[in-house]
């Protein structure tokens, strides 16, 4: 697809590539804010697998410029390199690891986050459970130092994708927050099994100390929580049922905003033409084969 | 939602009320033991056994987890087998696998996704889970946890494999998502290397058996081979166009270090590490092995078998050869000379060879007028001895033919004198006759064509000038030896253009037809008594495309009419039945998209072989199963070459022969494949390479007690299959017409389907059926409103209309139009036209009301919206606007992704709607005659109906109907009373769950669930 193609095949990539977000999914956030109020009364904002940094842009206008939080916090997390964000401390860290925690925690002074959101996904292998595994286990990494750091009644909103196991993520959340929802923005396409989980009131489990620690997988580090994981049984039999639930789902944006999956007619008069996207692919890991295929160095015999 | 402790109520439901038939889906492992493979198809465990004869059967076929795919197999010395996928593993006994008795398999788990397993001693299991962490488990007492180990680095992994190089050394090769690959020592818990060289995630890392080597795979598109004892890295393999899922050791190093690898270009290679050089040399390279995209597991066995094998995400599993049975010999002209003992002027080249199977012998004639005698078995050559005056005939110009059944070889010289030799064996010099030609004059042959059809044998010769007729030569072959009994002049074409490329010869109806250049078919009758038989009828372009290369006749069973399977050189094949006034009808074209077809034939199978060249290679393809068969270098499309089929009655171990002229060398290729009367080496059928989108199934019930069933991908294909009652699908076309992906497929009725897809495209596709068969072609379509399209047509529906269709589609820019499909002529004529509002339309329906027409779209706003378009129906009017919205009712909060309308009686519907909200809706639409309105009301709402998106609604008998959602939970509810209540909901492995269809078998409704799979059901 062609830049003024992908344009008419999606209004929101157009209109992010106008507006100056680095990512169409800057809308993503803003309609799931407008649902949820979910920039309502915070300062110290924790956005995790920030690359290429769409939701911090979004959070910045919001604390700095709309809300005048001359004293705000937004610590962006990201294993990639991230062009910086006006008022936005972008770290380049394991999200796992508990030095990232100790660097957030030193920003805000060792004050807990209002609100942590993630909209970080795998590169997709094809392979649809394996896919949805490695997403709840990003999902179970922004959420453990999520525990470690959200502030009692916070929320934390993360990108999922609604294949098989979802309801299990949806039961393990629930003993976490006070409400959980499957919320789904018009700007993610309808087409894709993305949606966000909007998980409010954060209500940190009695007798439960999370704590990151090097070495310690998600599921050990979730083990003493008691929400709701099977756990490896005496003979490893196989647990059946497990605890599922279904999340209230909810449309978000105004439907007026526009649909992601409609195909729109550019205006002809329009001076302004194809545009460049604002922010340019990071190189891939397969940048050097793509090299050597253009050098013609891939014999193909 | 509250914060109790829950089950979701609509994930497991009467299970047993469903059956499961049949499968056809990613294959994610494979493993080859002894003479034996065992496959992971999904949750499925098959077992196929590779017989003494080249032929393999299924030994075994359960589903062994319940919801997990099979993503490891590995076998203990003492033959105890260990599957493990996501969290689950089990363990089966391999007796039991192969005892064709019933036994039950316990399915376990652990609480994370199981990387792979390993057997460290016949009673102990261990367990790499994706942690990076080892289960310790004793499998004789009752599975109890001896210990977890780790090494201290927990990195979350892709791959990894357990290396047992004794029971005191134990190695784990851990692949990491993002931190390369980390070894590590069991025993000790402490870290070898963490090798870091690949960029991005490591999908394969493994240890040789002798600890010498370690090989890893990633997202970088290369394979690394690093020392084991030091960690360094020795050498990269780069060739792989795209990720590498999969790697595996050969296991004789006599002849060097060997690798095998296969990714997601479908590709498997072969490579060889030669020491001190850092690039791994690719020794093999196998493209196209699967459809689609990926090829996920793959296993070899070097020593016994002489296998690769590999699955797909398309559900096939392929067998390889490793025995190289394919051999290339190749000869120079100086060779050729000095072995026959003559010499070639300079310039002399080959210009004609035939060979002769049943005597091994191949005959070969030079622009010196030499004929020279191959025998291959001896590797003798000879020069057959001509008179000067003889071999001053072919100066320059000689072309032959051979009739392999009676050992005859006819040379044609330039004007067409045709020297006739009969041979015997290689030592005896061939009885020889001429045939003179008084025909031609000085004009000068171009083509030279035989033929055996029964006992007759024909000779046909062209010139370029049109005014000299074809001369077609038949001949007997008796006692006396090879006679020729008649010389039939035919009228040729007047045009400048009709250059021959092939003929046939209908023995029934005595019908000659010749193929051409620019794709023109001439057809004579040769029961004519004229002494120049009339040209019967010519048929000009009758399709895009250069020159015919091959035509032959597979049905004349009923008189005066025929099949012609008709291949065209630049990609395409057709079936033209040509009736009794010798007019054609092409009943079915398709084309395939691998370079030039030069030749093709339907295999005792009934299946369609294809070949050609594609790029600097030879193929020969089966176009039903959709695999290659062989492929040869051999620098491009030729001038001059051969392919032969070896029959199986002959002695040879010779599947095919293909012979060639390159650099004016000759070249030899010998082909046996293996498994190629079984099943050419596909074990395991499949589906598409990658999502379907749509089913839809015939409403006719063929003679067979089968139906037809048409499936449509998101890779563009569009499959014609038979759905059998057993829940099997039998793959018949696979059609590449659509370019872009596919959105819906509808059978409009026994004979009629349409397509649609993004780019604007919509097709309506023909079927007829030849002996139970099925043929297809595309019959018309939609010219996209402008030259550059960009919007989809998301949904079509029709109904029944003069001497056609009403035909109504959804577009993704909100438009709607309604059609007048004219069946006989294939035309379109728009109708009417309406917008609905800027939200894409998801599905589109059309109902018929007495006079009264109407239309329904749901779409991503989460709206059902109903249309009367009775007054914007007429043939004969400008195109009219559709804009009397009669009803507008939110139903979904997000968008109405399933729709089907059950009628009740004339005048009542029930609608049920399902949404990306996880909502199913029982609606009723109610007609009132008197005053002739519609109306719509909710009956059921269920908020909660499945955990995402329902995606298809299908009906399954009078009360109940069948949903699929993206959650892979099918649930079957129940609607009588107006309630909709869910009797029965099951998992199923098919992921990506999007469309379904339900049909009956003898009163027995089968369903049919697509996604990234098939599925069948009952």
């Amino acid at each position: 697809m062609g830049k003024s193609s992908k344009d008419k095949r999606d209004i929101y990539y157009r209109r992010a590539k106008e507006q100056g977000w680095r990512a169409r999914s800057a809308f993503k956030l803003l309609q799931l804010n407008e649902e949820f109020q979910l920039f309502k009364d915070i300062k110290r904002v924790v956005d995790l697998c920030a690359a290429p940094g769409s939701w911090s842009q979004v959070l910045s206008r919001e604390l700095f410029e709309n809300q005048n939080h001359s004293d705000a916090k937004i610590v962006a997390v990201d294993l990639q390199p991230m062009t910086p964000i006006e008022g936005v401390t972008t770290i380049q860290a394991d999200i796992t690891h508990p030095k990232t925690l100790q660097t957030i925690l030193d920003i805000f002074g060792g004050e807990p986050a209002d609100f942590v959101c993630s909209d970080g996904a795998p590169d997709v292998t094809g392979l649809h459970d394996l896919d949805e595994y490695i997403q709840a286990q990003l999902i179970l990494s922004a959420l453990q130092l999520t525990t470690c750091i959200l502030k009692p009644g916070g929320s934390f909103v993360a990108k999922i994708f609604r294949g098989r196991d979802i309801d299990l993520l949806y039961s393990q959340l629930s003993y976490l927050f006070e409400r959980v929802i499957c919320a789904k923005p018009r700007s993610s396409r309808g087409t894709s099994l993305e949606a966000f989980i909007v998980c409010m009131g954060y209500k940190p489990r009695p007798g439960w100390n999370p704590k990151l620690e090097l070495n310690k997988s998600t599921e050990e580090f979730f083990e003493d929580s008691n929400i709701g994981k099977s756990y490896n049984l005496e003979h490893f039999e196989l647990p059946d049922p497990e605890e599922r639930k279904i999340a209230k789902f909810i449309a978000c944006g105004d439907l007026q905003d526009g649909d992601s999956d409609a195909t729109y007619t550019l205006d002809n008069d329009s001076k302004i033409g194809a545009l460049d996207p604002v922010q340019m692919p990071t190189a891939p890991p397969y940048k050097k084969a793509l090299e050597m295929k253009r050098r013609g160095d891939l014999v193909r015999r | 939602m509250t914060s109790e402790v829950g089950f979701n109520p609509v994930s497991s439901i009467n299970e047993e009320e469903f059956h499961a038939l049949k499968h056809y889906g990613p294959v994610t492992s494979l493993k080859i033991h002894e003479n034996y493979i065992l496959a992971g198809n999904g949750s499925i465990l098959k077992v196929f056994k590779i017989e003494k004869n080249e032929k393999t059967r299924v030994v075994y076929s359960e589903r062994v987890l319940k919801r997990n795919k099979i993503h490891s197999i590995v076998i203990s010395s003492e033959g105890k087998v260990c599957i493990s996928g996501g969290r689950s593993f089990a363990m089966i006994n391999f007796a039991d696998l192969i005892s064709n008795k019933q036994f039950a398999v316990i399915e376990r788990a652990i609480n994370e996704w199981i990387i792979t397993t390993e057997f460290l001693n016949e009673n102990t299991l261990l367990i790499l889970n994706s942690h990076n962490t080892i289960y310790k488990i004793d499998i004789i007492n009752n599975f109890k946890l001896i210990d977890k180990i780790h090494c201290n680095e927990k990195s979350i992994l892709y791959s990894g494999s357990i290396r047992k190089i004794n029971e005191n050394k134990i190695i784990i090769a851990a692949g990491t998502v993002m931190n390369g690959c980390i070894i590590w020592e069991l025993n000790s818990r402490t870290m070898l290397h963490n090798l870091t060289d690949h960029e991005g995630s490591i999908f394969g890392v493994k240890i040789d058996n002798k600890g010498q080597y370690i090989i890893s795979c990633s997202d970088d598109r290369s394979i690394k081979l690093y020392d084991f004892q030091s960690g360094n890295l020795l050498a990269s393999g780069w060739g792989h166009g795209s990720r590498i899922w999969n790697l595996e050791f050969f296991q004789d190093t006599s002849n060097g270090f060997k690798i095998m690898s296969a990714g997601e270009d479908c590709t498997m290679r072969i490579w060889q590490y030669l020491p001190n050089q850092d690039i791994l040399q690719q020794l093999q390279l196998w493209e196209d092995c699967h459809r689609g995209k990926h090829i996920w597991s793959a296993d070899i066995d070097d020593i016994n078998l002489k296998l690769c094998v590999s699955g797909g995400a398309d559900g096939k599993i392929r067998l390889h050869d490793l025995s190289n049975r394919g051999k290339l010999n190749n000869y120079t002209l100086n060779y050729l000379s000095q072995q026959a003992n003559i010499s070639f002027k300079k310039n002399e080249i080959i210009k004609s060879f035939v060979e002769l199977q049943s005597l091994g012998l191949l005959i070969i004639i030079t622009s010196g007028g030499h004929i020279i005698l191959f025998d291959q078995e001896s590797h003798q050559f000879k020069s057959l001895e001509l008179s000067s005056d003889e071999s001053n005939k072919f100066e320059g110009f000689g072309l032959m033919q051979s009739f392999n059944d009676i050992n005859v070889v006819a040379v044609s010289s330039i004007h067409g004198e045709i020297l006739i030799l009969e041979f015997t064996s290689f030592n005896i010099p061939p009885k020889k006759t001429w045939i003179n030609n008084d025909i031609l004059g000085k004009n000068k042959v171009t083509n030279f064509m035989a033929q055996c059809i029964g006992d007759t044998y024909y000779l046909f010769i062209d010139c370029p000038n049109s005014k000299i007729p074809f001369i077609l030569k038949t001949f007997k072959y008796n006692s006396q030896g090879f006679q020729l009994e008649n010389t039939l002049l035919l009228e040729q074409p007047q045009q400048t253009s009709f250059t021959t490329t092939d003929m046939s010869i209908d023995l029934k109806n005595n019908w000659l037809i010749v193929a051409s250049r620019y794709v023109s078919l001439a057809i004579y009758d040769l029961n004519s008594t004229e002494r120049l038989i009339p040209l019967s009828k010519l048929h000009k372009k009758i399709s895009a495309g250069d020159s015919i290369t091959s035509i032959s006749i597979i049905e004349s069973s009923i008189p005066q009419e025929i099949i012609l399977l008709t291949i065209v050189r630049d990609g395409i094949y057709m079936y033209i039945r040509i009736n009794e006034t010798f007019d054609i009808n092409i009943i079915h074209k398709n084309n395939i998209s691998r370079g030039f077809i030069e030749g093709g034939y339907i295999d005792n199978n009934n299946e369609l072989i294809l070949y050609g060249f594609k790029s600097s290679s030879f193929y020969i393809w089966n176009e039903t199963k959709q695999i290659e068969l062989t492929n040869v270098l051999c620098g491009g499309a030729n001038r001059l070459w051969k392919v032969i089929k070896y029959n199986e009655d002959q002695h040879q171990m010779i599947d095919y022969k293909f012979l060639f002229i390159n650099k004016s060398e000759l070249n030899i290729f010998t082909f046996q494949g293996r498994f190629i009367k079984d099943n050419y080496g596909l074990i395991n059928e499949g589906t598409h390479g990658r999502e379907i989108r749509d089913v839809t199934i015939s409403p006719e019930l063929l003679s067979d007690n089968s139906r037809l069933i048409m499936t449509a991908s998101e890779d563009t294909t569009l499959n014609l299959s038979k759905l059998l009652c057993d829940g099997s699908i039998k793959n018949i076309w696979n059609l590449n017409r659509h370019v872009s992906g596919l959105q819906k497929i509808k059978f409009f009725n026994n004979k009629y389907i349409g397509s649609s897809a993004a780019n604007e495209e919509f097709f309506i596709w023909k079927i007829e059926m030849i002996n139970n068969n099925p043929v297809i072609r595309e019959y018309s379509r939609l010219q996209p409103s402008n030259d550059n399209p960009d919007v989809r047509i998301m949904d079509f529906d029709s109904i029944p209309y003069y001497n056609g269709l009403l035909i109504a589609t959804a577009y993704s820019n909100s438009d709607i139009k309604v059609w007048y499909f004219d069946i006989n002529n294939a035309k379109f004529q728009l109708i009417c036209q309406g917008t609905y509002s800027t939200f894409c339309i998801l599905n589109i329906t059309m109902l018929q009301i007495d006079n009264h027409y109407f239309i329904q779209i749901g779409s991503t706003d989460g709206y059902l919206t109903i249309y009367d378009i009775s007054q914007s129906i007429g043939l004969s009017s400008p195109v009219r606007t559709i804009s009397q919205m009669i009803i507008k009712q939110k139903l979904h909060q997000n968008a109405l992704k399933a729709i089907y309308i059950k009628p009740i009686n004339s005048y009542t519907f029930k609608v049920f709607t399902g949404g990306d909200d996880n909502a199913l809706i029982l609606g009723e639409l109610v007609y009132n005659q008197s005053n002739e309105s519609l109306q719509f009301n909710i009956l059921s709402f269920i908020e909660d109906a499945a955990s995402s998106t329902i995606t298809s609604i299908s009906n399954y008998d009078d009360n109940t109907i069948i949903v699929t959602s993206v959650d892979q939970i099918i649930r079957k509810w129940i609607h009588t009373n107006n309630e909709l209540q869910c009797l029965a909901a099951t998992y199923t492995t098919v992921a990506d769950t999007g469309c379904c269809d339900t049909t009956t078998f003898n009163d027995q409704s089968i369903t049919v669930i697509g996604g990234a799979g098939l599925s069948t059901w009952k």
